[in-house]
Protein backbone atom coordinates (compact mmCIF):
# COMPACT_ATOMS: atom_id res chain seq x y z
CA UNK A 1 0.00 0.00 0.00
CA UNK A 2 1.15 3.49 -0.81
CA UNK A 3 0.79 6.36 1.57
CA UNK A 4 0.42 9.89 0.48
CA UNK A 5 2.43 12.41 2.32
CA UNK A 6 -0.22 15.00 2.80
CA UNK A 7 0.90 16.88 -0.26
CA UNK A 8 -1.84 17.76 -2.66
CA UNK A 9 -1.21 17.95 -6.35
CA UNK A 10 -2.51 21.08 -7.88
CA UNK A 11 -3.38 20.68 -11.50
CA UNK A 12 -4.17 23.95 -13.08
CA UNK A 13 -6.04 23.22 -16.21
CA UNK A 14 -5.52 26.07 -18.59
CA UNK A 15 -8.60 27.30 -20.19
CA UNK A 16 -8.93 27.73 -23.92
CA UNK A 17 -11.94 29.88 -23.36
CA UNK A 18 -11.01 33.39 -22.35
CA UNK A 19 -12.21 34.14 -18.89
CA UNK A 20 -14.05 37.35 -19.20
CA UNK A 21 -15.70 38.83 -16.19
CA UNK A 22 -18.74 40.94 -16.59
CA UNK A 23 -19.29 43.54 -13.89
CA UNK A 24 -21.78 42.39 -11.25
CA UNK A 25 -21.53 38.84 -12.55
CA UNK A 26 -21.73 36.32 -9.74
CA UNK A 27 -20.60 33.45 -11.99
CA UNK A 28 -17.02 32.50 -11.14
CA UNK A 29 -14.67 32.52 -14.11
CA UNK A 30 -11.20 31.36 -15.07
CA UNK A 31 -9.32 28.07 -15.16
CA UNK A 32 -10.48 25.47 -12.64
CA UNK A 33 -7.91 24.02 -10.26
CA UNK A 34 -8.27 20.34 -9.44
CA UNK A 35 -7.06 19.33 -5.98
CA UNK A 36 -6.21 15.73 -5.18
CA UNK A 37 -3.69 13.75 -3.13
CA UNK A 38 -0.40 12.91 -4.86
CA UNK A 39 -1.07 9.21 -4.21
CA UNK A 40 -4.07 9.31 -6.55
CA UNK A 41 -1.69 9.92 -9.43
CA UNK A 42 -2.03 11.88 -12.62
CA UNK A 43 -3.30 9.12 -14.91
CA UNK A 44 -6.26 10.96 -16.40
CA UNK A 45 -6.97 13.01 -19.47
CA UNK A 46 -9.15 16.02 -19.86
CA UNK A 47 -10.34 16.28 -23.47
CA UNK A 48 -8.60 19.11 -25.32
CA UNK A 49 -11.97 20.38 -26.55
CA UNK A 50 -13.41 20.59 -23.04
CA UNK A 51 -10.92 22.31 -20.75
CA UNK A 52 -12.08 22.84 -17.16
CA UNK A 53 -13.18 26.32 -16.25
CA UNK A 54 -14.91 27.64 -13.15
CA UNK A 55 -17.83 28.86 -15.26
CA UNK A 56 -18.04 25.43 -16.93
CA UNK A 57 -18.15 23.62 -13.59
CA UNK A 58 -20.74 26.14 -12.32
CA UNK A 59 -22.98 25.47 -15.33
CA UNK A 60 -22.42 21.71 -15.10
CA UNK A 61 -23.63 21.70 -11.52
CA UNK A 62 -26.80 23.63 -12.43
CA UNK A 63 -27.46 21.10 -15.20
CA UNK A 64 -26.78 18.10 -12.97
CA UNK A 65 -29.65 19.23 -10.73
CA UNK A 66 -31.89 20.40 -13.62
CA UNK A 67 -35.14 18.42 -14.09
CA UNK A 68 -35.77 20.33 -17.36
CA UNK A 69 -33.28 17.93 -18.94
CA UNK A 70 -35.87 15.13 -18.79
CA UNK A 71 -38.81 14.73 -21.17
CA UNK A 72 -41.26 15.06 -18.26
CA UNK A 73 -39.24 17.85 -16.60
CA UNK A 74 -39.36 15.81 -13.39
CA UNK A 75 -36.09 13.90 -13.25
CA UNK A 76 -32.55 15.21 -13.03
CA UNK A 77 -29.24 13.39 -12.88
CA UNK A 78 -29.44 13.94 -9.13
CA UNK A 79 -32.65 11.90 -8.86
CA UNK A 80 -30.57 8.75 -9.30
CA UNK A 81 -27.27 10.23 -8.09
CA UNK A 82 -27.91 11.86 -4.68
CA UNK A 83 -25.05 13.55 -2.86
CA UNK A 84 -26.07 12.25 0.60
CA UNK A 85 -25.70 8.69 -0.76
CA UNK A 86 -22.36 9.41 -2.47
CA UNK A 87 -24.35 10.00 -5.66
CA UNK A 88 -26.37 6.78 -5.71
CA UNK A 89 -30.12 6.45 -5.03
CA UNK A 90 -30.68 3.72 -2.47
CA UNK A 91 -32.63 1.56 -4.92
CA UNK A 92 -31.73 -1.84 -6.36
CA UNK A 93 -32.74 -0.53 -9.78
CA UNK A 94 -33.45 3.14 -10.48
CA UNK A 95 -36.71 4.53 -11.80
CA UNK A 96 -36.83 6.71 -14.89
CA UNK A 97 -39.34 9.11 -16.45
CA UNK A 98 -41.81 6.40 -17.46
CA UNK A 99 -41.83 4.69 -14.08
CA UNK A 100 -39.92 1.71 -15.41
CA UNK A 101 -36.75 0.48 -13.76
CA UNK A 102 -33.26 0.72 -15.23
CA UNK A 103 -31.44 -2.46 -16.20
CA UNK A 104 -28.76 -2.00 -13.55
CA UNK A 105 -28.01 -0.41 -10.18
CA UNK A 106 -27.10 3.29 -10.11
CA UNK A 107 -23.37 3.91 -9.71
CA UNK A 108 -21.61 6.17 -7.24
CA UNK A 109 -20.15 9.24 -8.96
CA UNK A 110 -16.84 9.55 -7.15
CA UNK A 111 -13.33 10.16 -8.45
CA UNK A 112 -14.63 9.81 -12.01
CA UNK A 113 -11.65 11.87 -13.15
CA UNK A 114 -9.65 8.62 -13.04
CA UNK A 115 -12.23 6.29 -14.60
CA UNK A 116 -11.49 5.50 -18.21
CA UNK A 117 -14.22 2.95 -18.98
CA UNK A 118 -17.54 4.06 -17.59
CA UNK A 119 -20.64 2.02 -16.64
CA UNK A 120 -20.85 -1.44 -15.12
CA UNK A 121 -19.72 -2.92 -18.43
CA UNK A 122 -17.19 -0.20 -19.30
CA UNK A 123 -18.98 0.69 -22.53
CA UNK A 124 -18.38 4.43 -22.47
CA UNK A 125 -14.94 6.01 -22.68
CA UNK A 126 -15.59 9.62 -21.70
CA UNK A 127 -17.86 11.53 -19.37
CA UNK A 128 -18.89 13.72 -22.30
CA UNK A 129 -20.11 10.67 -24.24
CA UNK A 130 -21.58 9.05 -21.13
CA UNK A 131 -23.86 11.96 -20.18
CA UNK A 132 -25.80 11.67 -23.45
CA UNK A 133 -26.86 8.12 -22.50
CA UNK A 134 -29.09 8.86 -19.47
CA UNK A 135 -30.29 12.04 -21.18
CA UNK A 136 -31.78 10.07 -24.05
CA UNK A 137 -32.58 6.68 -22.50
CA UNK A 138 -36.33 5.99 -22.30
CA UNK A 139 -35.91 4.40 -18.86
CA UNK A 140 -33.90 7.35 -17.55
CA UNK A 141 -34.52 10.95 -18.67
CA UNK A 142 -36.19 10.09 -21.98
CA UNK A 143 -35.28 13.26 -23.91
CA UNK A 144 -35.21 12.99 -27.69
CA UNK A 145 -32.07 14.41 -29.33
CA UNK A 146 -32.12 18.20 -29.03
CA UNK A 147 -35.24 18.22 -26.81
CA UNK A 148 -33.46 19.12 -23.56
CA UNK A 149 -31.36 21.75 -25.35
CA UNK A 150 -34.53 23.29 -26.75
CA UNK A 151 -36.16 23.40 -23.28
CA UNK A 152 -33.13 25.18 -21.82
CA UNK A 153 -32.89 27.58 -24.75
CA UNK A 154 -36.33 28.91 -23.77
CA UNK A 155 -35.22 29.85 -20.26
CA UNK A 156 -33.75 33.19 -19.21
CA UNK A 157 -30.52 32.16 -17.43
CA UNK A 158 -29.21 29.24 -19.49
CA UNK A 159 -28.45 30.93 -22.86
CA UNK A 160 -26.41 33.57 -20.98
CA UNK A 161 -24.50 30.90 -19.08
CA UNK A 162 -23.78 28.84 -22.20
CA UNK A 163 -22.43 31.99 -23.82
CA UNK A 164 -20.11 32.51 -20.88
CA UNK A 165 -18.84 28.95 -21.03
CA UNK A 166 -18.80 28.16 -24.75
CA UNK A 167 -18.70 31.61 -26.31
CA UNK A 168 -22.10 31.08 -27.93
CA UNK A 169 -25.61 31.10 -26.52
CA UNK A 170 -26.71 28.22 -28.74
CA UNK A 171 -27.51 25.29 -26.47
CA UNK A 172 -26.81 21.80 -27.81
CA UNK A 173 -26.82 18.32 -26.29
CA UNK A 174 -23.06 18.15 -26.79
CA UNK A 175 -22.52 21.39 -24.86
CA UNK A 176 -24.81 20.13 -22.09
CA UNK A 177 -22.73 16.96 -21.84
CA UNK A 178 -19.48 18.94 -21.80
CA UNK A 179 -20.59 21.11 -18.89
CA UNK A 180 -21.90 18.06 -17.00
CA UNK A 181 -18.56 16.32 -17.52
CA UNK A 182 -16.71 19.32 -16.12
CA UNK A 183 -18.79 19.22 -12.95
CA UNK A 184 -18.41 15.46 -12.60
CA UNK A 185 -14.61 15.71 -12.81
CA UNK A 186 -14.68 17.85 -9.65
CA UNK A 187 -16.40 15.12 -7.58
CA UNK A 188 -13.25 14.07 -5.77
CA UNK A 189 -13.41 12.14 -2.50
CA UNK A 190 -10.09 12.05 -0.65
CA UNK A 191 -10.86 12.80 2.98
CA UNK A 192 -12.22 9.61 4.52
CA UNK A 193 -10.80 8.18 7.73
CA UNK A 194 -8.93 5.77 5.49
CA UNK A 195 -7.22 8.70 3.72
CA UNK A 196 -6.48 10.29 7.08
CA UNK A 197 -4.97 7.02 8.29
CA UNK A 198 -2.81 6.85 5.15
CA UNK A 199 -1.66 10.40 5.84
CA UNK A 200 -0.73 9.50 9.42
CA UNK A 201 -3.56 11.54 10.91
CA UNK A 202 -5.80 8.78 12.20
CA UNK A 203 -5.07 5.74 14.29
CA UNK A 204 -6.92 2.52 13.52
CA UNK A 205 -8.82 0.74 16.28
CA UNK A 206 -7.83 -2.89 16.83
CA UNK A 207 -10.88 -4.13 14.96
CA UNK A 208 -10.16 -1.80 12.01
CA UNK A 209 -6.55 -2.96 12.03
CA UNK A 210 -7.62 -6.61 11.82
CA UNK A 211 -10.15 -5.70 9.14
CA UNK A 212 -7.42 -4.03 7.08
CA UNK A 213 -5.28 -7.14 7.25
CA UNK A 214 -8.14 -9.31 6.04
CA UNK A 215 -8.79 -6.79 3.26
CA UNK A 216 -5.19 -6.72 2.09
CA UNK A 217 -4.07 -10.32 2.51
CA UNK A 218 -4.49 -13.26 0.28
CA UNK A 219 -5.36 -16.37 2.34
CA UNK A 220 -2.68 -19.00 2.78
CA UNK A 221 -3.78 -21.93 4.95
CA UNK A 222 -0.27 -23.48 4.85
CA UNK A 223 1.18 -20.37 6.46
CA UNK A 224 -1.88 -19.87 8.64
CA UNK A 225 -2.67 -16.53 7.02
CA UNK A 226 -6.30 -15.42 6.92
CA UNK A 227 -7.42 -13.03 4.23
CA UNK A 228 -10.17 -11.97 1.86
CA UNK A 229 -7.92 -10.77 -0.96
CA UNK A 230 -10.17 -7.71 -1.38
CA UNK A 231 -7.29 -5.33 -2.13
CA UNK A 232 -6.37 -7.35 -5.22
CA UNK A 233 -9.44 -5.86 -6.91
CA UNK A 234 -10.52 -3.01 -4.64
CA UNK A 235 -7.21 -1.75 -3.21
CA UNK A 236 -4.94 1.25 -3.70
CA UNK A 237 -5.15 4.84 -2.55
CA UNK A 238 -8.31 5.47 -4.56
CA UNK A 239 -9.86 2.13 -3.48
CA UNK A 240 -10.45 1.57 -7.16
CA UNK A 241 -8.73 -0.47 -9.82
CA UNK A 242 -10.12 -0.42 -13.29
CA UNK A 243 -10.65 -4.15 -13.72
CA UNK A 244 -13.46 -6.33 -15.02
CA UNK A 245 -14.24 -9.49 -13.11
CA UNK A 246 -16.83 -12.07 -12.28
CA UNK A 247 -17.06 -12.23 -8.49
CA UNK A 248 -19.17 -15.37 -8.41
CA UNK A 249 -22.67 -13.95 -7.99
CA UNK A 250 -24.22 -16.59 -10.26
CA UNK A 251 -23.21 -19.89 -11.76
CA UNK A 252 -24.83 -18.77 -14.98
CA UNK A 253 -25.02 -14.99 -15.31
CA UNK A 254 -28.35 -13.67 -16.63
CA UNK A 255 -26.78 -10.31 -17.54
CA UNK A 256 -23.86 -10.98 -19.87
CA UNK A 257 -22.12 -7.77 -18.69
CA UNK A 258 -18.79 -7.05 -20.33
CA UNK A 259 -19.32 -9.76 -22.95
CA UNK A 260 -21.96 -7.68 -24.72
CA UNK A 261 -19.29 -5.02 -25.30
CA UNK A 262 -16.25 -7.12 -26.24
CA UNK A 263 -17.92 -10.18 -27.76
CA UNK A 264 -15.47 -12.38 -25.87
CA UNK A 265 -16.86 -15.58 -24.35
CA UNK A 266 -14.41 -15.16 -21.46
CA UNK A 267 -16.10 -11.86 -20.57
CA UNK A 268 -19.46 -13.50 -19.81
CA UNK A 269 -20.88 -12.13 -16.55
CA UNK A 270 -17.89 -9.90 -15.87
CA UNK A 271 -18.51 -6.38 -14.57
CA UNK A 272 -16.32 -3.44 -13.73
CA UNK A 273 -14.99 -3.61 -10.21
CA UNK A 274 -16.80 -0.71 -8.50
CA UNK A 275 -15.08 1.75 -6.21
CA UNK A 276 -15.37 1.03 -2.49
CA UNK A 277 -15.22 4.75 -1.61
CA UNK A 278 -18.22 5.62 0.59
CA UNK A 279 -19.33 2.00 0.33
CA UNK A 280 -21.31 2.19 3.58
CA UNK A 281 -23.51 4.86 1.94
CA UNK A 282 -24.20 3.20 -1.41
CA UNK A 283 -26.41 0.18 -0.65
CA UNK A 284 -27.89 -1.82 -2.28
CA UNK A 285 -24.87 -3.49 -3.82
CA UNK A 286 -23.72 -5.18 -7.04
CA UNK A 287 -24.73 -4.41 -10.64
CA UNK A 288 -28.30 -5.54 -9.96
CA UNK A 289 -28.52 -4.26 -6.40
CA UNK A 290 -29.14 -7.77 -5.04
CA UNK A 291 -27.57 -7.24 -1.60
CA UNK A 292 -29.07 -4.59 0.67
CA UNK A 293 -26.31 -4.55 3.30
CA UNK A 294 -22.57 -4.95 3.68
CA UNK A 295 -23.28 -7.97 5.89
CA UNK A 296 -24.92 -9.68 2.92
CA UNK A 297 -21.98 -8.75 0.68
CA UNK A 298 -19.61 -10.39 3.13
CA UNK A 299 -21.84 -13.46 3.41
CA UNK A 300 -21.45 -13.71 -0.35
CA UNK A 301 -17.65 -13.53 -0.33
CA UNK A 302 -17.54 -15.78 2.71
CA UNK A 303 -19.92 -18.60 1.80
CA UNK A 304 -21.80 -18.14 -1.47
CA UNK A 305 -19.30 -17.59 -4.28
CA UNK A 306 -20.62 -19.55 -7.26
CA UNK A 307 -18.06 -21.48 -9.27
CA UNK A 308 -17.96 -20.95 -13.03
CA UNK A 309 -15.21 -20.85 -15.64
CA UNK A 310 -15.40 -17.03 -15.61
CA UNK A 311 -14.96 -16.71 -11.84
CA UNK A 312 -11.89 -14.60 -11.03
CA UNK A 313 -8.96 -16.86 -10.02
CA UNK A 314 -8.44 -14.85 -6.80
CA UNK A 315 -11.91 -15.93 -5.67
CA UNK A 316 -11.79 -19.48 -6.99
CA UNK A 317 -9.18 -20.69 -4.53
CA UNK A 318 -11.49 -22.10 -1.87
CA UNK A 319 -14.89 -23.65 -2.47
CA UNK A 320 -17.67 -21.05 -2.15
CA UNK A 321 -15.62 -18.38 -0.41
CA UNK A 322 -13.24 -17.35 2.33
CA UNK A 323 -15.29 -18.79 5.22
CA UNK A 324 -14.87 -15.77 7.47
CA UNK A 325 -15.83 -16.03 11.12
CA UNK A 326 -18.44 -13.68 12.61
CA UNK A 327 -15.64 -11.72 14.27
CA UNK A 328 -13.74 -11.44 11.00
CA UNK A 329 -16.84 -10.14 9.24
CA UNK A 330 -17.31 -7.51 11.96
CA UNK A 331 -13.67 -6.45 11.59
CA UNK A 332 -13.89 -6.20 7.81
CA UNK A 333 -17.06 -4.12 8.00
CA UNK A 334 -15.50 -1.75 10.52
CA UNK A 335 -12.63 -1.30 8.05
CA UNK A 336 -15.01 -0.74 5.10
CA UNK A 337 -16.76 1.96 7.14
CA UNK A 338 -13.50 3.96 7.17
CA UNK A 339 -14.07 4.64 3.48
CA UNK A 340 -16.94 7.03 4.25
CA UNK A 341 -15.97 10.60 3.42
CA UNK A 342 -18.40 12.90 5.19
CA UNK A 343 -16.78 16.05 3.79
CA UNK A 344 -17.56 14.72 0.30
CA UNK A 345 -21.25 14.17 0.94
CA UNK A 346 -21.57 17.53 2.70
CA UNK A 347 -19.41 19.56 0.32
CA UNK A 348 -21.51 22.65 -0.55
CA UNK A 349 -19.78 22.81 -3.97
CA UNK A 350 -21.51 19.58 -4.93
CA UNK A 351 -24.96 20.39 -3.52
CA UNK A 352 -28.14 21.39 -5.33
CA UNK A 353 -27.61 25.03 -6.44
CA UNK A 354 -31.21 25.75 -7.45
CA UNK B 1 -17.22 -33.13 2.40
CA UNK B 2 -15.37 -35.28 -0.09
CA UNK B 3 -18.46 -35.88 -2.18
CA UNK B 4 -19.26 -32.16 -2.25
CA UNK B 5 -15.77 -31.41 -3.45
CA UNK B 6 -15.99 -34.12 -6.06
CA UNK B 7 -19.31 -32.74 -7.24
CA UNK B 8 -17.91 -29.27 -7.38
CA UNK B 9 -14.93 -30.45 -9.34
CA UNK B 10 -17.35 -32.25 -11.64
CA UNK B 11 -19.44 -29.15 -12.27
CA UNK B 12 -16.29 -27.18 -12.78
CA UNK B 13 -14.82 -29.37 -15.45
CA UNK B 14 -18.19 -29.75 -17.15
CA UNK B 15 -18.67 -26.00 -17.35
CA UNK B 16 -15.09 -25.51 -18.47
CA UNK B 17 -15.79 -28.01 -21.21
CA UNK B 18 -18.95 -26.19 -22.28
CA UNK B 19 -17.18 -22.85 -22.37
CA UNK B 20 -14.20 -24.33 -24.16
CA UNK B 21 -16.58 -25.74 -26.74
CA UNK B 22 -18.32 -22.38 -27.07
CA UNK B 23 -15.09 -20.44 -27.29
CA UNK B 24 -13.60 -23.11 -29.52
CA UNK B 25 -16.46 -22.80 -31.98
CA UNK B 26 -16.41 -19.03 -31.87
CA UNK B 27 -12.66 -18.59 -31.94
CA UNK B 28 -12.41 -20.05 -35.45
CA UNK B 29 -12.77 -16.53 -36.72
CA UNK B 30 -12.14 -14.53 -33.56
CA UNK B 31 -9.22 -12.19 -33.06
CA UNK B 32 -7.32 -13.33 -29.98
CA UNK B 33 -4.44 -10.86 -30.01
CA UNK B 34 -3.70 -7.46 -31.51
CA UNK B 35 -0.31 -5.79 -31.88
CA UNK B 36 -0.76 -2.09 -32.55
CA UNK B 37 0.62 1.39 -31.90
CA UNK B 38 4.02 2.56 -33.15
CA UNK B 39 4.31 -0.27 -35.70
CA UNK B 40 4.30 -0.33 -39.49
CA UNK B 41 2.06 -3.41 -39.85
CA UNK B 42 -0.55 -3.68 -37.07
CA UNK B 43 -1.48 -7.32 -36.43
CA UNK B 44 -4.83 -8.91 -35.65
CA UNK B 45 -4.07 -12.53 -34.92
CA UNK B 46 -6.22 -15.60 -34.53
CA UNK B 47 -5.42 -18.72 -32.55
CA UNK B 48 -4.13 -20.55 -35.65
CA UNK B 49 -1.72 -17.69 -36.50
CA UNK B 50 -0.17 -17.86 -33.07
CA UNK B 51 -0.02 -21.66 -33.03
CA UNK B 52 1.87 -21.56 -36.32
CA UNK B 53 4.58 -19.19 -35.05
CA UNK B 54 7.93 -20.45 -33.78
CA UNK B 55 7.75 -21.43 -30.11
CA UNK B 56 10.44 -21.03 -27.46
CA UNK B 57 10.64 -22.91 -24.15
CA UNK B 58 11.52 -21.15 -20.92
CA UNK B 59 11.53 -22.12 -17.26
CA UNK B 60 10.01 -19.80 -14.70
CA UNK B 61 8.81 -19.74 -11.09
CA UNK B 62 5.11 -19.01 -10.70
CA UNK B 63 3.41 -17.79 -7.51
CA UNK B 64 3.50 -21.35 -6.17
CA UNK B 65 7.31 -20.94 -5.96
CA UNK B 66 7.86 -23.95 -8.24
CA UNK B 67 9.63 -24.09 -11.59
CA UNK B 68 7.41 -24.66 -14.61
CA UNK B 69 8.15 -25.19 -18.28
CA UNK B 70 6.42 -22.60 -20.42
CA UNK B 71 6.20 -22.65 -24.18
CA UNK B 72 5.26 -19.65 -26.27
CA UNK B 73 6.17 -17.02 -28.81
CA UNK B 74 9.00 -14.57 -28.17
CA UNK B 75 7.34 -11.19 -27.69
CA UNK B 76 10.09 -9.66 -29.81
CA UNK B 77 9.06 -11.93 -32.71
CA UNK B 78 5.55 -10.50 -32.56
CA UNK B 79 7.01 -7.00 -32.51
CA UNK B 80 9.26 -7.80 -35.49
CA UNK B 81 6.32 -9.15 -37.43
CA UNK B 82 4.41 -5.95 -36.72
CA UNK B 83 7.34 -3.83 -37.85
CA UNK B 84 8.22 -2.27 -34.50
CA UNK B 85 11.68 -0.72 -34.15
CA UNK B 86 13.54 -3.64 -32.61
CA UNK B 87 17.00 -5.09 -33.37
CA UNK B 88 19.21 -2.69 -35.33
CA UNK B 89 16.59 0.05 -35.19
CA UNK B 90 16.47 0.09 -31.42
CA UNK B 91 18.55 3.21 -30.82
CA UNK B 92 18.18 6.97 -30.61
CA UNK B 93 14.67 8.13 -29.85
CA UNK B 94 13.39 4.57 -30.30
CA UNK B 95 14.90 3.86 -26.91
CA UNK B 96 12.08 5.90 -25.41
CA UNK B 97 9.49 3.43 -26.70
CA UNK B 98 7.63 1.00 -24.49
CA UNK B 99 5.06 -1.71 -24.77
CA UNK B 100 1.72 -1.86 -22.89
CA UNK B 101 0.33 -5.36 -22.56
CA UNK B 102 -3.39 -5.52 -21.74
CA UNK B 103 -5.47 -8.36 -20.37
CA UNK B 104 -9.14 -9.21 -20.80
CA UNK B 105 -9.78 -8.18 -17.18
CA UNK B 106 -8.29 -4.73 -17.79
CA UNK B 107 -4.95 -5.37 -16.05
CA UNK B 108 -2.06 -3.63 -17.79
CA UNK B 109 1.73 -3.91 -17.54
CA UNK B 110 4.60 -2.15 -19.23
CA UNK B 111 7.91 -3.27 -20.74
CA UNK B 112 10.53 -0.98 -22.22
CA UNK B 113 11.48 -2.15 -25.72
CA UNK B 114 15.08 -3.06 -24.75
CA UNK B 115 13.74 -5.45 -22.09
CA UNK B 116 12.23 -7.50 -24.89
CA UNK B 117 15.00 -7.26 -27.48
CA UNK B 118 17.48 -10.13 -27.71
CA UNK B 119 20.36 -7.72 -28.47
CA UNK B 120 19.84 -6.06 -25.09
CA UNK B 121 18.28 -8.60 -22.77
CA UNK B 122 19.74 -11.93 -21.77
CA UNK B 123 16.37 -13.42 -20.83
CA UNK B 124 13.61 -14.36 -23.26
CA UNK B 125 10.20 -12.88 -22.48
CA UNK B 126 7.49 -14.96 -24.12
CA UNK B 127 3.77 -14.93 -24.76
CA UNK B 128 3.13 -18.40 -23.37
CA UNK B 129 0.31 -20.63 -24.58
CA UNK B 130 1.18 -23.71 -22.56
CA UNK B 131 2.61 -24.72 -19.21
CA UNK B 132 4.17 -28.09 -18.51
CA UNK B 133 2.73 -29.34 -21.79
CA UNK B 134 -0.89 -28.34 -21.11
CA UNK B 135 -2.78 -25.27 -22.32
CA UNK B 136 -3.24 -22.49 -19.78
CA UNK B 137 -6.31 -22.83 -17.54
CA UNK B 138 -9.32 -20.53 -17.08
CA UNK B 139 -8.42 -17.10 -15.75
CA UNK B 140 -4.81 -17.57 -16.94
CA UNK B 141 -4.97 -18.38 -20.63
CA UNK B 142 -5.26 -18.56 -23.48
CA UNK B 143 -2.10 -16.39 -23.40
CA UNK B 144 0.12 -15.23 -20.59
CA UNK B 145 3.38 -13.28 -20.53
CA UNK B 146 6.21 -15.12 -18.79
CA UNK B 147 9.29 -13.21 -17.65
CA UNK B 148 11.88 -15.81 -16.62
CA UNK B 149 14.02 -14.78 -13.67
CA UNK B 150 11.81 -11.91 -12.53
CA UNK B 151 11.53 -12.31 -8.74
CA UNK B 152 7.87 -11.30 -8.52
CA UNK B 153 5.50 -12.59 -11.22
CA UNK B 154 3.30 -9.45 -11.21
CA UNK B 155 4.16 -8.71 -14.85
CA UNK B 156 3.30 -12.27 -15.86
CA UNK B 157 0.05 -10.84 -17.09
CA UNK B 158 -2.70 -13.41 -17.67
CA UNK B 159 -5.45 -13.45 -20.32
CA UNK B 160 -3.37 -11.24 -22.64
CA UNK B 161 -5.44 -9.65 -25.40
CA UNK B 162 -3.33 -6.84 -26.81
CA UNK B 163 0.18 -5.47 -27.13
CA UNK B 164 0.62 -1.81 -27.96
CA UNK B 165 3.88 -0.02 -28.73
CA UNK B 166 4.02 3.60 -27.60
CA UNK B 167 6.41 6.50 -27.44
CA UNK B 168 7.04 8.08 -24.03
CA UNK B 169 5.82 11.62 -24.60
C1 LIG C 1 -33.06 6.97 -13.85
C2 LIG C 1 -31.85 6.99 -13.07
C3 LIG C 1 -30.64 7.71 -13.61
C4 LIG C 1 -30.56 9.00 -14.06
C5 LIG C 1 -31.68 10.01 -14.22
C6 LIG C 1 -29.18 9.23 -14.37
N1 LIG C 1 -28.43 8.12 -14.09
FE1 LIG C 1 -26.44 7.95 -14.22
N2 LIG C 1 -26.56 5.98 -13.86
C7 LIG C 1 -27.72 5.30 -13.58
C8 LIG C 1 -27.50 3.87 -13.66
C9 LIG C 1 -28.55 2.78 -13.44
C10 LIG C 1 -26.13 3.70 -13.99
C11 LIG C 1 -25.43 2.38 -14.29
C12 LIG C 1 -25.89 1.96 -15.69
C13 LIG C 1 -25.11 0.85 -16.37
O1 LIG C 1 -23.97 0.59 -16.02
O2 LIG C 1 -25.67 0.26 -17.30
C14 LIG C 1 -25.57 5.04 -14.09
C15 LIG C 1 -24.23 5.31 -14.36
C16 LIG C 1 -23.72 6.59 -14.48
C17 LIG C 1 -22.31 6.90 -14.65
C18 LIG C 1 -21.16 5.91 -14.73
C19 LIG C 1 -20.30 5.93 -13.47
C20 LIG C 1 -19.14 5.00 -13.52
O3 LIG C 1 -18.42 4.88 -12.52
O4 LIG C 1 -18.89 4.35 -14.55
C21 LIG C 1 -22.20 8.26 -14.75
C22 LIG C 1 -20.94 9.07 -14.95
C23 LIG C 1 -23.54 8.79 -14.66
N3 LIG C 1 -24.43 7.76 -14.47
C24 LIG C 1 -23.85 10.14 -14.77
C25 LIG C 1 -25.16 10.59 -14.95
C26 LIG C 1 -25.49 11.93 -15.42
C27 LIG C 1 -24.49 13.03 -15.77
C28 LIG C 1 -26.85 12.00 -15.47
C29 LIG C 1 -27.70 13.16 -15.95
C30 LIG C 1 -27.51 13.58 -17.32
C31 LIG C 1 -27.35 10.71 -15.02
N4 LIG C 1 -26.31 9.90 -14.73
C32 LIG C 1 -28.70 10.42 -14.89
C33 LIG C 1 -28.95 5.88 -13.29
C34 LIG C 1 -29.28 7.15 -13.65
C1 LIG D 1 -11.45 -10.71 -8.26
C2 LIG D 1 -11.83 -9.38 -7.94
C3 LIG D 1 -12.56 -9.10 -6.64
C4 LIG D 1 -12.17 -9.44 -5.35
C5 LIG D 1 -10.96 -10.22 -4.93
C6 LIG D 1 -13.16 -8.86 -4.48
N1 LIG D 1 -14.10 -8.20 -5.20
FE1 LIG D 1 -15.64 -7.10 -4.48
N2 LIG D 1 -16.33 -6.82 -6.36
C7 LIG D 1 -15.74 -7.28 -7.52
C8 LIG D 1 -16.63 -7.06 -8.64
C9 LIG D 1 -16.36 -7.42 -10.10
C10 LIG D 1 -17.79 -6.46 -8.13
C11 LIG D 1 -19.05 -6.08 -8.91
C12 LIG D 1 -19.77 -7.36 -9.27
C13 LIG D 1 -21.11 -7.21 -9.93
O1 LIG D 1 -21.88 -6.31 -9.58
O2 LIG D 1 -21.39 -8.04 -10.80
C14 LIG D 1 -17.56 -6.31 -6.68
C15 LIG D 1 -18.46 -5.71 -5.81
C16 LIG D 1 -18.21 -5.49 -4.46
C17 LIG D 1 -19.04 -4.70 -3.59
C18 LIG D 1 -20.30 -3.95 -4.00
C19 LIG D 1 -19.93 -2.60 -4.56
C20 LIG D 1 -21.10 -1.82 -5.08
O3 LIG D 1 -20.95 -0.59 -5.22
O4 LIG D 1 -22.15 -2.39 -5.38
C21 LIG D 1 -18.47 -4.73 -2.35
C22 LIG D 1 -18.96 -4.02 -1.10
C23 LIG D 1 -17.30 -5.56 -2.45
N3 LIG D 1 -17.16 -6.00 -3.75
C24 LIG D 1 -16.46 -5.85 -1.40
C25 LIG D 1 -15.42 -6.78 -1.47
C26 LIG D 1 -14.73 -7.30 -0.32
C27 LIG D 1 -14.99 -6.89 1.11
C28 LIG D 1 -13.82 -8.20 -0.80
C29 LIG D 1 -12.90 -9.09 0.01
C30 LIG D 1 -13.57 -10.02 0.87
C31 LIG D 1 -13.94 -8.22 -2.24
N4 LIG D 1 -14.94 -7.35 -2.61
C32 LIG D 1 -13.14 -8.96 -3.09
C33 LIG D 1 -14.50 -7.85 -7.61
C34 LIG D 1 -13.78 -8.34 -6.53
Amino acid sequence: MRFWIGSFIVAVVLSGVCAWTVADDPVPAGPYTLLYPASFGGRFTIPADNPMTQEGVYLGRLLFYEPKLSSTQTISCASCHQQARAFTDGLALSIGVHGKTTRRNSMSLTNLLWVRQLFWDGRSTSLEEQALVPLGHTDEMGSKPGEAAKALQKTIPYPVLFKQVFGSDTITDVRISKALAQFERTLISANSRYDQYAAGQYQLTESEQRGMQLFNRSPSPERNVRGGNCAHCHGGAKLFQELFHNNGLDKQATDSGRQAITGLALDQGRFRVPTLRNIALTAPYMHDGRFNSLEKVLDHYSEHIQPSPMLAPELAGQPNGFHLTTGEKTDLISFLRLFTDSTFIHNPQFANPH
Amino acid sequence: MKTINAQLAGCWSLSVLIVCLLTGLKSQAQTVLTVTGEVTKPLTLQTADLTAMAHTQVTGKDRDGKDHQYSGILVVDLLKQAGATVGGELRGENLTKYVIVKAIDGYEVLFALPELDAEFASRSIILADSVDGASLGPGVGPYRIVVPGEKKPARWIREVKSIEVRFAK
